[in-house]
C-alpha cells in the first residue's frame, strides 16, 4: 500500500535537539517520509529507503533554487549535480586522497594534538570540547584550508559555527543571516589573502588545489566551496573525537580492547559515527512525482535523509542504540552514500581514529568521565558532546 | 550485453549479463553481489568497490589515475596487480567472457 505523507504535529523542536533518537524511532515506525510540523520537512529515516534515494539522484536531486546555503554561501559543490558538481569535487580530490592525508596531513595533525595535550597534560581536568577537540578541528581545517598560521582557532570556529547556523535559519531570524553573512565576508577576506601564493606555490592544500583545478574556478565557485569546506569540515571531525572518546569512557572493557590492540581504534572510530552521526540530517528535493518505500511523494517537496536514525534502523543493527566495537563489519551512513559521499572521510579517519584520540588516550593516564561536571550533547541536523569534562591522574 | 562473471570472496560464481555502459560496481549491485559495498556509490571516495581483474584485460582498460592509483593502496585487501575500484571500469566489450575476483574484506 502506497500512502501520502503522514503528517506529525506533537514532535516538541527543543525534543529533537536534546535527543532526537525518540522521534526517529516514532518516525521510522509510521512511513518511508513523514511530514514533522517542527521540523518544516519530510524526513527519511530508514536505512532501505536512504539508500534508494542516495542511488537515484536524478529523482532526488541536491540542486535547490530556494536553498538557503546558497544566499549565505554561495552555490557550492553541495548544491549541485551530474557534471557541474563532478568538476568542482574533482577538483578538490588531490587534498584529501589518503595517501596524501597520512604523508602529508597525518605529520601535521600529530603536531597539533600534541601541542594541545601538552598545555594541560598537568592538569589533571579539562573539558575535551573547548580544551581539546574544537582547538584540534579549527587548526587542522586552518592546514588543510591554506589560510596558514594567522588565523585564531576560535575564529574559524566562529565563521563554521555562523554559517551553519545560517544555512540552517529556516525561521529566517534576520541577526543569524547577518552573522553568516559576516563570516563569509571574513572567509572571502583570507582567500583573497594568500590565493595568490597557492597558485604561484602548487601544495597539498585546498586553497592550491582548486586554484590548480583542470577545471578553472571562478572566485564565486572558489569562496563558495571554501565556505563549504569551513562549514563542514570543522564540526564533524570535532564532534566525532568527543563521541569517540565518551564511546570508549563508557565501555572500559571496548577501551582496554582498543588500548592492547591500537589498530582497534579505526573500527571504533566508524562504530562512533554510526553511534551519534555529526551530521543527522541533510536534504534533497524531490524532483518528479514518485514512490518512495511506503509513501507517495510529490515533485517539489523537500525531504530530509536522516542518516542519523538509519544508523539506528533496528533492521540493519542489532541493539542499534548501544556503542559496540564488537560488532560485525556492516556499512553505516554517516558519511552519506551517493555523489555527494564525504569528501573529507579519509581527513577524518585520519585525523580523528588514528591521531587524536589514541594520543589522547595514551597520554592521559586513568583518564575518566568527570566526577561531578555533566556531559552534554545537543542537536540532531548536527549532532555532538557540547562538553566533555574529564579527569586523569598526574 | 556483455557477460562476464564475478568470482565471489567464498569461491563461488555468478556469471551477469550487463549492458554497455554501466560500471562494474553497478552491475555487481544490481545483480546481488555481495562481495561489492561501494559505500559512496561510485564517487571514487571509499574503496569498497575493490576488485581484480584478469590480466589478459587489464592492458584493454583505461589507465590508472593518480586518484584511483591513491586509493587502491587503502583499500581494506591487498593490493595486487590486476586491482581496480570497479566504480571507474566501465562494462564494455574488452570484459566480454572475463572473470573479475571480489576481495576477501572490503
Ligand atoms: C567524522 C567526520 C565527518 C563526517 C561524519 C562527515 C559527513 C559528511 C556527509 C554526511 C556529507 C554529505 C552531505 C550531503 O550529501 O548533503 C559530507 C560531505 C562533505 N564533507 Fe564531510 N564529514 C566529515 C568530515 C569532513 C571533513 C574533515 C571535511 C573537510 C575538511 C569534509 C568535507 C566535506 C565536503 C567538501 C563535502 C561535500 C562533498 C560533495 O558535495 O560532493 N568532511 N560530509
Ligand atoms: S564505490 Fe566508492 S570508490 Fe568505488
Amino acid at each position: 500500500m502506497v500512502n501520502p505523507v503522514p503528517v506529525v504535529k506533537d514532535v516538541v523542536f527543543q525534543n529533537l535537539l536534546d535527543d532526537p533518537y525518540p522521534s526517529y524511532d516514532r518516525i521510522r515506525n509510521l512511513a518511508s517520509a513523514v511530514w514533522v510540523d517542527s521540523a518544516r520537512i519530510n524526513l527519511v529515516t530508514r536505512f532501505d529507503d536512504i539508500m534508494e534515494v542516495e542511488r537515484n539522484h536524478a529523482v532526488f536531486a541536491s540542486t535547490n533554487p530556494k536553498s538557503l546555503m546558497n544566499k549565505v554561501m554561495g552555490h557550492s559543490l553541495m548544491r549541485k549535480d551530474d557534471e557541474l558538481h563532478q568538476i568542482e569535487r574533482k577538483a578538490l580530490e588531490p587534498s584529501f586522497r589518503p595517501g596524501v592525508v597520512k604523508k602529508h596531513w597525518g605529520p601535521i595533525f600529530s603536531d597539533i594534538a600534541d601541542r594541545l595535550i601538552s598545555a594541560f597534560e598537568d592538569k589533571g581536568e579539562a573539558d575535551l570540547f573547548k580544551d581539546f577537540a574544537g582547538p584540534m578541528a579549527s587548526y587542522a581545517l586552518i592546514e588543510l584550508l591554506g589560510f596558514k598560521s594567522d588565523v585564531a582557532w576560535q575564529d574559524i570556529s566562529l565563521w563554521s559555527q555562523s554559517l551553519m547556523d545560517a544555512v540552517g535559519n529556516y525561521s529566517t531570524d534576520p541577526g543569524i543571516t547577518a552573522r553568516g553573512k559576516a563570516a563569509a565576508g571574513a572567509i572571502e577576506t583570507e582567500i583573497d589573502r594568500v590565493l595568490g601564493y597557492h597558485t604561484e606555490n602548487e601544495n597539498p592544500s585546498i586553497l592550491s588545489s582548486i586554484a590548480h583545478a583542470e577545471h578553472k574556478h571562478s572566485i564565486e565557485q572558489i569562496r563558495a566551496n571554501v565556505n563549504v569546506v569551513v562549514g563542514g569540515g570543522l564540526n564533524e571531525p570535532r564532534d566525532s573525537i568527543l563521541t569517540l572518546i565518551y564511546g570508549l569512557l563508557l565501555n572500559p572493557n571496548q577501551l582496554a580492547r582498543v588500548q592492547k590492540e591500537k589498530r582497534l581504534f579505526a573500527t571504533a572510530f566508524e562504530e562512533a559515527v554510526r553511534w551519534v552521526s555529526p551530521i543527522g540530517m541533510y536534504p534533497r528535493r524531490v524532483t518528479q512525482d514518485t514512490v518512495l518505500g511506503d509513501t507517495q511523494l510529490k515533485e517539489g517537496d523537500q525531504i530530509g535523509i536522516c542518516i542519523g536514525a538509519a544508523n539506528r534502523d533496528p533492521s540493519h543493527f542489532d541493539d542499534p542504540s548501544v556503542f559496540d566495537i564488537n560488532r560485525p563489519r556492516q556499512q553505516h551512513l554517516a558519511f552519506g552514500g551517493g555523489p555527494h559521499f564525504c569528501a573529507g572521510t579519509w581527513v577524518a579517519k585520519q585525523m580523528v581514529g588514528e591521531i587524536a584520540v589514541p594520543m589522547i588516550f595514551d597520554r592521559l593516564k586513568n583518564l575518566r568521565l568527570h566526577g561531578s561536571r555533566p556531559v552534554i550533547e545537543n542537536g540532531w541536523v548536527f549532532r555532538g558532546p557540547t562538553s566533555l569534562p574529564v579527569q586523569w591522574d598526574v | 550485453m556483455i557477460t562476464f562473471t564475478f568470482v565471489n570472496p567464498d569461491g563461488t560464481e555468478t556469471a551477469v549479463q550487463v549492458a554497455p555502459g554501466y560500471s562494474v560496481m553497478q552491475a555487481a549491485l544490481a545483480n546481488g553481489i555481495n562481495g561489492v559495498t561501494a559505500e559512496c556509490n561510485g564517487s571514487a571516495a571509499c574503496a569498497t568497490c575493490h576488485a581484480y581483474f584478469d590480466e589478459s584485460v587489464t592492458s584493454a582498460l583505461p589507465e590508472i589515475k593518480e586518484h584511483e592509483d591513491d586509493m587502491l593502496d587503502f583499500a581494506a585487501s591487498p593490493r595486487e596487480a590486476g586491482s581496480r575500484l570497479s566504480c571507474q571500469i566501465l562494462v564494455s566489450e574488452a570484459l566480454e567472457g572475463t572473470r573479475i575476483r571480489l576481495p576477501d574484506a572490503q
